[in-house]
């Protein structure tokens, strides 16, 4: 902990890094953050609207789609991005005593960053589609807090995975897309009521992290404490677990890498 | 105990060959089945046992993989021993390889930044640094262009200036000085000398024979992972180029020693 504290202009440093690479590669630069949820959003509400058709409780499909995305952007991009940090300074990790955890945490910070751009566009759609703005929205900060610690502690307990078998980075890209399906992104949890996967569903600790984030902007509600609490446990248990895991396999990453 | 900046005790250092490793699910499930999780091992170091006392300069020598570069990576704590334990007291600055996390893309000076972040300085701490850094690197205008455009010579000159720039009480060299120029190679001697008379600990790797005697007082003779022979740094020295040789021609990584 104090090891990485003391790195953390390191930290800081890598994630202006990654954002500048972001940015710089694309003509249009950091507009594509927000660009790639709305033009998925258009899409959904093309296919959700004329193909399958379900009741939401506030209707506004594409506030409650975008908000997803958005939530899910930053889980599995951060993800996926946490594995390959290890992997792309692996010279780094093979010649210098650097608290190796400083790579999935810049990762996930700059994810963050990330999130925080696409909440202007999702402000826009709320005033375009004449969605309630709620002093809920105040609530989003601590929100993405928890997002994050969530994200965190997956990416610390996959990243040396995908150090010792290097096939565990496509295994998790096909997990992530099984598991977006298992959380209620794109569609609401109540069309899964007489369903039998409405358990896998209900039980799904990304979904309670999600409508952490979602509830705010969506219904215009704060969670209610007894889901706070839950989340609370869930991402503190999460960043605990991958942050134990990645403490014990830490010694042997520079040995594969 | 207190004037002990090194103590390793039966520091054995087990490698997994890189042909042998199990880099898939499927292999390793194969190999888990078969009950042959086996490896071939490859010890680097095998029950090295060395204590260096603060203040000290220790010179390495040996052939290519007799160990002296995984002995270095498990002083500078980047490597843990297999077996046996590396108790290292004090603040280390390695230099395992010059420039180990250049970003070629970057200025020198940003650079400098990035590099002194990645040995634990903080920002402030190297703002305070940066005019001596450039200054020493003696790099001039050309610290403001890409890093791409830099011989190796001036990316030494620029890790080089970076890692001593802070006085260490373990100074860690692996085969570096013999990179710049005459003139700049004299000039990282002089900074060596400073940081002995300081106080610090310097451990120097080289196949330059000549800089080991030079700049260290004691040496030690790796061969096949082990202490061959430790003592006064001319005799181990000439014990080592009698069986060598006058003064081998080795070349380790790629990196060619010509020798004066």
């Amino acid at each position: 902990m104090r090891e990485i504290y003391r790195y953390r202009d390191l930290v800081f440093a890598l994630v202006a890094r990654e954002l500048k690479v972001r940015y710089k590669r694309s003509a249009i630069g950091f507009l594509w953050t927000m660009l790639q949820p709305l033009l998925m959003m258009l899409v959904l509400q093309v296919v959700f609207s004329s193909l399958f058709r379900f009741k939401l409780a506030f209707g506004n499909y594409p506030v409650f789609a975008f908000a997803g995305l958005l939530f899910w952007n930053f889980f599995s991009q951060s993800i996926v991005a946490s594995m390959n940090s290890l992997k792309g300074n692996a010279t780094l990790l093979r010649k210098l005593p650097i608290p190796k955890e400083v790579f999935p945490l810049a990762t996930v910070i700059s994810g963050v960053i990330n999130l925080c751009f696409a909440i202007v566009p999702l402000l826009l759609i709320l005033v375009v589609t004449e969605h309630r703005l709620s002093p809920a929205l105040l609530f989003l900060p601590i929100s993405i807090l928890l997002a994050a610690l969530f994200t965190l502690g997956a990416g610390l307990l996959l990243s040396p995975l995908a150090v010792f078998f290097s096939d565990v980075v496509e295994m998790i890209g096909v997990v992530l897309s099984i598991l977006m399906y298992m959380t209620p992104v794109i569609y609401p949890m109540e069309i899964l009521k007489d369903s039998r996967f409405l358990p896998l569903v209900r039980f799904n600790p990304v979904r309670s992290i999600l409508e952490v984030f979602r509830d705010p902007i969506y219904q215009g509600e704060v969670p209610p404490l007894t889901h706070l609490t839950v989340c609370l446990v869930i991402a503190v248990g999460a960043l605990a677990v991958g942050a134990w895991a990645f403490r014990r396999s830490s010694d042997r990453i520079p040995f594969y890498i | 105990m207190d004037d002990v900046s090194i103590r390793l005790e039966g520091v054995s250092l087990c490698y997994r060959l890189a042909k042998q490793r199990v880099p898939s699910f499927k292999e390793y499930a194969i190999h888990f089945l078969r009950g042959a999780l086996s490896y071939e091992q490859l010890w680097a170091l095998k029950e090295v046992d060395l204590t260096v006392r603060r203040g000290e300069s220790l010179g390495i020598v040996g052939r290519n993989g007799a160990g002296k570069s995984t002995l270095l990576k498990v002083i500078s704590q980047v490597l843990k021993p297999t077996r046996g334990t590396a108790a290292i007291d004090g603040r280390l600055a390695p230099i395992l390889e010059l420039g180990s996390g250049f970003d070629y893309e970057l200025t020198g000076l940003e650079n400098v930044y990035l590099n002194a972040l990645l040995l634990g300085h903080s920002r402030r701490d190297i703002d305070g640094k940066v005019d001596e850094i450039v200054e020493f690197s003696g790099l001039g205008d050309f610290i403001r262009s890409p890093l791409r455009n830099y011989s190796s010579g001036m990316q030494a000159r620029l890790g080089f200036s970076i890692a001593t720039a802070w006085v260490p009480d373990i100074l860690i060299l692996d085969e570096v000085l013999a990179v710049g120029d005459a003139t700049f190679t004299e000039k990282c001697e002089r900074r060596l000398q400073r940081f002995h008379d300081s106080g610090a600990t310097v451990l120097l790797v080289s196949h330059t024979l000549d800089a080991v005697i030079k700049n260290c007082a004691r040496c030690i003779w790796l061969d096949d992972g082990r202490v061959r022979a430790d003592g006064a740094a001319r005799e181990v020295v000439s014990l080592y180029r009698r069986e060598h040789g006058t003064e081998p021609v080795e070349h380790e990584g790629g990196r060619l020693q010509a020798q004066a």
